[in-house]
């Protein structure tokens, strides 16, 4: 870290373009697959957080610069997603166990 | 390049030992806001998750009434901006003052177009007396939860919609700066940042999308 900008990673147009129009891409096949091709559920939910999931990707690794940052920014994104993952899986022990759903909800 | 340390240039605060290290330190604490803003939607998309596993029924009869063209429309938008604000960073890293304010202007652009979409939903919904909660009047889906579906998309995409608001000034905050010159290969810290808090606005809605608008 003693030069400067030396780690401040530039990417090229193309490289940003081709991000982009990957995204643009996915976003068509998520509407194709949603609306024209019956897959049976929970699939076709898995199918569309799939498809987003992989934008997300592109977006932090490429747009968010994660992919050639310090890599403590990255831990920070992750830990964000595990502790959201947590989040929900103990509320979910709750919610999907009760034996009547709470009135008027 | 030169080794600042020693000639400490203006943008530098007086506690950082060189450009670099304030930079990082920057992008990290930004980095923090973001994971308390995941948290934050998290606990929207918690919400989400436990009424669509209680009521997977309403969730499919009431994501019909959402235009999924528009929704898609609004998709693009927003990832065309991301790529707008992208090559903004990339234009203040190569110097090029004009390609900066430029992309920032289009990225403005991009985001208004996204609210008046969105706006345009709205309008439609409240014409059909969908409002969130108990002022919720429609009759068109025949279930008794009908509201809550709504209630959910209404904080969803209106807290998300709050966000892009506050990203459009932000970015014009930005673009100001840059007119009067104040940023530079050397000094960008702020482009970057405010970038960051752009591209998570943009990565809440790819998720927003397919949750809200693609459920058959």
């Amino acid at each position: 870290m003693s030069t400067h900008n030396h780690e401040h990673h530039i990417s090229t147009a193309g490289q940003l373009w081709a991000v982009g129009t990957t995204l643009f891409i996915l976003t068509i096949i998520t509407v194709v697959v949603a609306k024209f091709v019956a897959i049976p559920p929970p699939f076709d939910v898995v199918t569309a957080i799939s498809i987003a999931l992989i934008k997300a990707f592109l977006v932090a690794a490429f747009f968010m610069n994660l992919y050639w940052d310090v890599k403590f920014n990255a831990m920070l994104l992750i830990m964000a997603v595990i502790f959201f993952l947590l989040m929900i899986s103990i509320t979910l022990l709750d919610t999907m166990y009760r034996n009547d759903v709470v009135p008027s909800f | 390049m030169a080794n600042h340390s020693t000639s400490h240039p203006t943008h530098v605060h007086h506690h950082f030992v060189d450009s670099d290290q304030q930079f990082d330190t920057a992008k990290l604490g930004m980095w923090v806001f973001l994971v308390n803003e995941i948290l934050f939607f998290g606990g929207l998309f918690c919400a989400y998750i436990i009424y669509r596993a209680w009521y997977p029924e309403l969730f499919q009869m009431a994501a019909l009434e959402l235009n999924t063209f528009w929704g898609a429309v609004n998709t693009v938008v927003l990832i065309g901006s991301s790529l707008t604000v992208a090559m903004a960073i990339r234009s203040a890293q190569k110097d090029q003052m004009k390609g900066l304010k430029i992309n920032l202007l289009i990225t403005i652009g991009l985001a208004l177009v996204f609210m008046v979409i969105k706006g345009f939903e709205y309008a439609h919904k409240f014409e059909l007396g969908i409002f969130p909660g108990e002022y919720y009047t429609y009759e068109g889906i025949d279930h008794p939860q009908a509201a809550i579906f709504f209630s959910i998309y209404y904080m969803l995409t209106g807290v998300h919609a709050v966000h892009v608001l506050i990203g459009i000034g932000l970015i014009y905050w930005i673009y100001l700066r840059a007119k009067k010159g104040e940023f530079s290969s050397e000094y960008y810290t702020p482009v970057e940042i405010t970038g960051l808090y752009w591209h998570l606005v943009d990565l809440i809605w790819i998720f927003l999308f397919p949750l809200l608008y693609l459920i058959e």
